[in-house]
């Protein structure tokens, strides 16, 4: 495996916390300064057959990267998520932050399980 | 009316990369800011290649992918894709599509060629494996929203996996795009 800079962290965050309005507030800057990348959920409009089929891949997303030991979260609420991850028999923690400050503690303070292995490869 | 930007996964999501090909921890921040910063939404296209050949997977062509069984694993994810893009589309909103040049799935107009390459992952450094054209996933995509009617929808791409990759360049051609020019 080739050494890279990815963090081995992965959210998989609701609509509303990428492209906030209203209440929301932008999760992007918070978790990019954390090192996480995204698993972006179907926006709540979203057509059923449309979401439901997201959400199948967003699970199958999170699933091979819980096959490589990576670490996973879930930030905020996406209706179908648990079940599609539930198909695939992956049970995540999840975060219902009510601002960014309050997600940026949260994550300071490891509420989701360090990655399992160094997922990085190895060393030169 | 919204401006929307369905982008790569991996412009969110640099731990879908193959190894290697990781340029930061998570997100790409440039792309987000200058799409933010001209007021697009962004909504996040799945990665064909992570949940067909997965993590560990080589680094691979276009040809390699150019299989029956990779062409039906993209129209399953373009049909959702398309489906989001019509959804945005009926509420009167603008959509572009965001790549990733010298990507053999998600490049617009720059993808990975070596009709020779296979057998054990071993090639010389360098070796001149980009050409014109686009990625397999693109062009599932762009048949399906032809299909569909909409084949307005415009394309740019990002280039930091191509060697001359130069960051004001890549912003002033989204820009353009963004503009649409």
């Amino acid at each position: 495996m080739d050494r890279d800079a990815r963090g081995c962290r992965v959210a998989l965050v609701a609509d509303e916390f990428v492209n906030p309005c209203g209440d929301g507030f932008d999760a992007l800057p918070v978790l990019e300064e954390a090192g996480w990348g995204v698993i972006q959920l179907a926006p709540s409009w979203y057509p059923e057959e449309v979401a439901r089929s997201l959400l199948e891949q967003a699970a199958e997303h999170a699933h091979e990267f819980a096959r490589h030991g990576y670490q996973l979260l879930i930030i905020g609420e996406r209706e179908g998520l648990d079940q599609a991850l539930a198909r695939l028999g992956l049970q995540l923690a999840r975060l219902t932050p009510t601002s960014a400050h309050q997600l940026r503690e949260r994550l300071h303070d490891g509420e989701a399980a360090e990655p399992s292995v160094d997922c990085r490869g190895p060393t030169e | 009316m919204a401006r929307v930007a369905f982008v790569a996964h991996c412009l969110l999501n640099q731990n879908a990369k193959t190894a290697g090909g990781a340029i930061c921890p998570g997100i790409y921040s440039p792309i987000v800011e200058q799409l933010r910063e001209r007021g697009w939404q962004i909504i996040q296209m799945p990665c064909p290649e992570l949940t067909f050949t997965g993590l560990n997977r080589f680094w691979a062509v276009r040809e390699q992918y150019d299989t029956l069984a990779h062409r039906r694993h993209c129209r399953r994810i373009v049909e959702a894709v398309a489906g989001a893009i019509s959804a945005h589309l009926e509420r009167g909103d603008e959509i572009v599509v965001v790549g990733v040049e010298g990507s053999p799935s998600m490049g617009v107009s720059i993808t990975s060629s070596d009709p020779s390459r296979g057998g054990r992952p071993v090639w010389p450094e360098g070796a001149p494996e980009l050409a014109p054209g686009e990625g397999v996933f693109v062009e599932e995509l762009r048949a399906e929203l032809r299909r569909r009617g909409f084949a307005h929808v415009r394309t740019a791409a990002v280039t930091h996996a191509l060697p001359k990759h130069d960051p004001e360049r890549e912003r002033r051609a989204l820009a353009q795009v963004l503009k649409g020019r």
